[in-house]
């Protein structure tokens, strides 16, 4: 039960997204504060239900997430972890510490054969809307083989949610050459090569909105980086090209109403707001974070869509698609 | 399989690194271990041993041989062989 609003924020998203749907929902947290909060709304079940399990402890956000693992095993996200595992819960969902969440699901859900550690993968959105890229900061640093997971994890994003058959796949560098990049990107690009997926060899930044590559990798530190600032682009934007028109209020007007009306500032660079965080791709179930920040609305989204997530059956694809490459030795 | 055996298969698939490169003077920087591949390998050494390993002897690790010579020292004689 975390997050920057929880618990209010979180229980009144749970019911939102119990409101939309047909959603089994269970709270974890300390139980008497689940009680007192949920008590505060009322909704209508529509074949919903919210129940609440308690766990006597958390991680706060000073606290190392590596915690979870030794010091507090019964903390709230590792007792979620827990029912995925055993199958009580299809999906998880946090708005807590993402490392807490992370490795909670590491440990006590696991990872798929063949994967050392789980990546985000975020699509483009507006400018570029056939674009994936992967790892979008759940890994600072990464080993080689890491991008070839990134990449079969992309691929498999790219095919469920953006429909691409056969998605191109490339890595992101400081050149197209094969012997451009710090040591892990080139290690990674010989492994990509070899691998029999779809490799279009190096990109560099100028090419990640022209649609040259469909999933885009690259290890966590450079993806959320990269992630934050194409986020602050619309805003930027809107704000530079107001002042610049300060003097004619007219036109301001216009570009104010243009950017509200047809290119809302989130929509242009980012769909964080709909899609309200991401999956960690690699873990043996469906586990969704979302921003701290997170209120009511985004919740129920990520909650909707960590059920879409589970109904079209991504964690058994990528299995799959692991599978595919581990038999011919690539992983 | 003894028990530096045990511990190093532990640690070369946590950390998927090939087994060949741990030796007993390797730090956990050298095997490319981050601080959660450490815990998990503790996890899974305690697991596999019936052990605890508390967190202050663990920080006194400096090396795998640390590792290794501390679980030898708790694991039953019968074990070791």
């Amino acid at each position: 039960m975390g997050g920057d609003y929880a618990p209010e924020e979180i229980v009144k998203g749970a019911v939102l997204a119990a409101q939309k749907d047909d959603v089994e929902i269970f709270l974890v947290g300390t139980a008497s504060v689940l009680e007192r909060e949920l008590a505060k709304h009322k909704f209508a079940a529509n074949g919903s239900s919210i129940h609440i399990v308690g766990a006597s402890e958390f991680i706060k956000e000073n606290e190392s997430p590596v915690d979870v693992i030794r010091r507090k095993p019964d903390c709230s996200v590792a007792v979620a972890a827990k029912m995925v595992k055993s199958g009580e819960a299809d999906a998880l969902f946090s708005a807590g510490s993402s490392g807490a969440a992370a490795i909670s699901a590491i440990q006590f859900i696991g990872m798929l054969e063949g994967v050392y550690r789980p990546a985000i993968v975020g699509s483009l959105g507006s400018f570029a809307a056939n674009t994936v890229m992967v790892d979008l900061g759940a890994n600072v640093d990464c080993k080689p083989h890491q991008f070839l997971t990134f990449a079969i994890a992309g691929s498999v994003y790219a095919k469920k949610f953006l429909n691409i058959a056969d998605p191109k796949i490339a890595l992101l560098s400081t050149g197209s050459e094969e012997t451009k990049g710090n040591e892990a990107v080139r290690e990674a690009y010989s492994l990509l090569k070899n691998s029999g997926l779809n490799f279009i060899g190096n990109i560099e930044g100028g090419d990640i909105l022209n649609g040259k590559a469909n999933v885009i990798v690259c290890d966590g530190f450079v993806g959320n980086v990269l992630l934050k600032f194409y986020e602050s682009i619309g805003g930027r934007a809107q704000a530079w090209t107001e002042r610049k028109l300060k003097r004619y209020p007219p036109i301001r007007a216009l570009a104010g109403l243009l950017f509200k009306r047809l290119f809302p500032a989130t929509k242009i660079s980012n769909e964080t707001e709909k899609q309200s965080g991401g999956i960690l791709w690699g873990i043996d179930g469906v586990v969704k974070i979302a921003h701290g920040a997170s209120r009511a609305p985004q919740i129920a989204n990520a909650i909707e869509s960590a059920k879409e997530a589970v109904k079209a059956g991504v964690v058994e694809s990528l299995k799959s698609e692991l599978a595919r490459l581990n038999q011919g030795g690539k992983l | 399989m003894n028990v530096e055996e045990q511990i190093k298969d532990i640690l070369a698939r946590i950390t998927r690194v090939d087994k060949s490169i741990i030796s007993r003077q390797s730090t956990f920087k050298e095997i490319k271990a981050d601080s959660l591949d450490v815990v998990q390998a503790l996890v899974a050494v305690e697991e596999t041993f019936g052990i605890e390993i508390p967190d202050e002897d663990a920080q006194k690790f400096q090396n795998f041989g640390d590792f290794v010579s501390y679980v030898e020292s708790r694991v039953p004689q019968k074990e070791k062989v």
